[in-house]
């Protein structure tokens, strides 16, 4: 990442660490600013969700059908006061909301992250040894690229059932082949730059100039698009969810509580679909702008 | 000739002074029918859809009492043998008379249905022993076993036109194939319509799956024609969108709106409902024969749904009157037993299912898994009245005496094949009576299989129980009446005792329409656009 540093005359932003130019670029936008703090604090809900939250809603035997569709401030049998309402099972939506969170970032994350890994490995891989490999990896990419990602992880999870692991698996599969794609274009720009001619003419082996000089090298742009790829994977999740396909209704996502809730709708029971629905879009919405003024800085520099 | 003239003419005047809404009627279905073959499986969505294209020999009426439909009359010799005389003058819609050829070919293709799930139907067929057909209407079935409710069960087989085969001669020989010498038919010829030809009021026009099916009006058909020239049944499994898409005009006749959501038809002038209680219990079926079962995890290691004290203590764990006030919203019955108290074959007072988690608790200590064990129940999530809710609030007073429960709910075309695969552990069931009698859930559900496939074509769950077995046969073959009642209480209280079956309640089938119609509830919950007329201005 020191590469450019080193050169002779710089100006003198370009000397600022690459961590501070970020920070700064949020900090100077009142908006990204506000999405930053909101994502924090969704984040931080989302992390304490078990301590806050006045029930466990994962747990059935907490759960009372008697409590079921109470109105938001509403105090059921079980003593507990629901201030976001409850849902048909009694579930007390404030901590559903909580809980729903949670799993909505740590699906987001962990399906984003396996993406990378296996995205970045392809894309580098395809770059490196061109030829037959990158016509094998390439021609795979394309062929997953050809088909709207909801279609392949609606099959995918129609045939392997329902469940957290499930579901981020059905995302990595989706998400994958755009990483490759970035990281190959990325590594093909950097095998073309003179210090890696150097590196292969001192016949350096070629791990060590894949690991060392082209990952380190290409990889920034792909951690960029991931960071946006995180909102759009929390989506996925959410859409499958709501199809009926996602995590177990026993445990349910936001895209879940929206998709149960949305029965009701119609009834006039409306916090069932609309507060999960509000916490889904402020969630969205704050990794959205804070990842794209993060795409964009990057794209200012290159 | 003049005045038959002037009658026309004044009939053609009054079609075309008609509305024109009285030309189509869009109708949104809860639940889709998974095929237009009429045999593909015995599902209340597939047969009602049947019914619109396909005649059986018999009809049910909206209260399941029987009327002459294809046959015109019927006798029993008093042992095992069943006339039937057949309606003349009727063509399939290809333009092909109907014959008894057509039944032999019918009942032939029942037993020779490679792409249907489970035995369905063939229950029926398999007790015959031979059919005849003296003359082109007239048809004698002999069966092996006495079958008291032959006309019952036929009313549900609808009749296929031999024409839609290569064959030779026709007749009952199934060793030989019937007679047929091209392939069997599949259950793609008839969704694609190249071989749904019947001899019911309407003509199928396409099936699309998950977007709808369009019938139109069967100008040959033998009875009095419908008002309606076309018919759109639109599968819209949620309950909101369908009577939001009413309030809006889209449709004109919903199934199964909310009860919840009544309040708001009831004041409105522009929309009528009726509430019909059904005769479909709710029920799970508990795997009850396997050392393993998939979806159970103990730590002895064993199933212990095969213990009646375990079984017994998950009945008494579950609230139905919660159930049906919470749940429901009203719109159910508890069930005590297989069929609703007073129809033919029930037990007059079932001792109720009481909620009592104490005493629930306590049996799983006797059991010896006080701490409770895994399971998950098994669901559909769009086929029955609240479905999925209902499993869920089930797993919260499961998991409330110690069972760590979870619920796998998914849409029927996955959940039945897998059922019937004997995939899960627990499995919730709804069945409603096609005879409007007992024997209809005690012959299909908790018997041991026999060799004719005639009982126990739906024992998912392996369950056994001698007793109950010799009773059971006994009943479905006593043709006097009080004596068979007698035999399916005694079944039906063995089946309770055991628990490997554990009902919940009976559903209430609920239409919702535009007020300028007239629909007639049927207790068989049945979607019918015959059942729908326009209201004479």
């Amino acid at each position: 990442m020191s590469a450019p540093a080193k050169a002779p005359v710089v100006p003198a932003y370009a000397d600022t660490p690459l961590r501070e130019k970020v920070l700064r670029r949020i900090r100077n936008r009142p908006t990204t600013r506000g999405a930053a703090i909101l994502l924090g604090i969704l984040v931080m809900l989302a992390v304490l969700a078990p301590v806050i939250a006045p029930q466990n809603p994962h747990d059935l035997a907490a759960l009372s059908v008697m409590d079921n569709r109470l109105a938001p401030g509403d105090s059921g049998m079980t003593g507990i006061t629901y201030w976001l309402g409850s849902d048909a099972q009694g579930r007390d939506m404030l901590s559903a909301i909580l809980y729903g969170l949670r799993t909505s970032l740590m699906v987001g994350l962990t399906a984003t992250a396996g993406a990378l890994v296996i995205g970045i490995t392809a894309g580098l891989l395809a770059a490196q040894f061109g030829g037959a490999v990158d016509a094998v990896i390439m021609r795979v990419v394309d062929f997953m690229l050809g088909f709207p990602s909801i279609l392949i992880a609606l099959v995918l999870l129609a045939s392997i059932g329902r469940g957290v692991d499930k579901v981020i698996f059905a995302i990595v599969l989706v998400q994958w082949a755009q990483y490759a794609r970035l990281m190959r274009a990325a590594a093909l720009v950097e095998r073309r730059k003179e210090y890696i001619e150097a590196a292969l003419n001192f016949g350096l082996p070629t791990r060590h100039i894949m690991l060392a000089h082209l990952l380190p090298n290409s990889v920034g742009s792909v951690l960029v698009v991931a960071s946006i790829s995180i909102a759009s994977a929390i989506t996925l999740e959410a859409t499958l969810s709501f199809l009926g396909v996602g995590v177990p209704v026993t445990q349910p996502s936001l895209g879940l509580l929206i998709a149960n809730g949305f029965e009701f709708l119609l009834s006039g029971e409306y916090w069932i679909a609309v507060f999960p629905g509000i916490a889904l879009v402020l969630l969205i919405m704050s990794l959205n702008l804070v990842g794209d003024r993060l795409r964009r800085s990057f794209n200012v520099r290159s | 000739m003049r005045k038959s003239l002037m009658v026309a003419a004044l009939a053609g005047t009054c079609l075309a002074a008609a509305p024109a809404w009285a030309q189509t009627l869009r109708i949104a279905l809860a639940s889709e029918p998974t095929a237009v073959d009429p045999h593909y499986h015995d599902l209340t969505p597939n047969n009602a859809l049947a019914q619109h294209i396909f005649d059986s020999l018999v009809r049910q009426d909206e209260k399941q009492k029987l009327h002459p439909s294809l046959a015109n009359s019927w006798e029993n010799d008093g042992k095992n043998r069943w006339t039937f005389k057949l309606r003349q003058g009727v063509t399939f819609s290809n333009g092909k008379p109907f014959t008894a050829e057509d039944v032999v070919f019918t009942f032939c293709r029942t037993l020779k249905n490679e792409t249907k799930v489970s035995d369905s139907f063939a229950d029926i067929t398999g007790n015959f022993a031979s059919v005849e057909a003296p003359d082109a209407h007239t048809l004698i079935i002999n069966t092996i076993n006495p079958e008291p409710l032959m006309p019952n069960l036929l009313s549900s087989l609808s009749i296929l036109s031999a024409s839609i085969v290569e064959h030779g001669p026709i007749s009952y020989d199934v060793p030989k194939n019937c007679g047929v010498t091209g392939a069997w038919p599949a259950v793609s010829g008839f969704n694609d319509g190249s071989l749904a030809i019947g001899t019911g009021p309407y003509k199928l026009k396409s099936y699309v799956r998950g977007s709808s099916i369009e019938l139109e009006r069967n100008p040959s058909y033998w009875g009095k024609a419908e008002p309606w020239a076309t018919v759109r049944l639109l599968p819209v499994t949620n309950a909101g969108p369908r009577l939001a898409g009413l309030l809006a005009g889209d449709y004109d006749v919903i199934e199964n709106p909310a009860a919840r959501d009544l309040g708001r038809i009831k004041g409105d002038k522009r929309f009528g409902h009726v509430v019909t209680p059904s005769t479909r219990v709710m029920y799970f079926q508990l795997d009850v024969a396997r050392d393993q079962s998939p979806f159970v995890k103990a730590e002895d290691g064993k199933n212990p749904l095969k213990d009646p004290r375990v079984r017994k203590a998950m009945s008494l764990a579950i609230d139905r009157d919660a159930i049906v006030k919470r749940i429901m919203d009203g719109a159910a019955e508890p069930a005590y037993q297989f069929l609703p108290t007073g129809m033919f074959g029930t037990l007059p007072n079932p001792p109720k299912l009481a909620y009592d988690p104490a005493a629930a608790k306590k049996l799983m200590a006797e059991a010896g898994y006080a701490k409770g064990f895994q399971l998950t129940l098994s669901s559909t999530n769009d086929r029955y009245i609240n479905d999925s809710q209902i499993t869920q609030a089930v797993a919260q007073y499961l998991t409330q005496i110690g069972i760590k429960t979870e619920v796998d709910a998914m849409t029927r075309a996955i959940y039945f094949p897998r059922r019937a695969k004997k995939e899960f552990s627990v499995a919730l069931g709804g069945w409603g009576s096609g005879t409007g009698e007992a024997a209809s859930f005690l012959r299909q559900w908790p018997p041991t299989p026999n060799d004719e496939k005639t009982l126990g074509g739906s024992n998912y769950g392996g369950y056994k129980n001698d007793a109950f077995d010799k009773v059971i046969r006994t009943a479905v073959t006593t043709l006097d009446d009080a004596k068979r009642a007698e035999l399916l209480q005694e079944a039906g209280k063995l089946v309770l005792a055991d628990g490997a079956f554990i009902p919940l309640h009976f559903e209430s089938g609920i239409w919702a329409f535009k007020s300028d119609l007239n629909v007639t509830g049927r207790a068989d919950q049945f979607m019918l656009a015959m059942s729908v007329k326009p209201v004479a201005k």
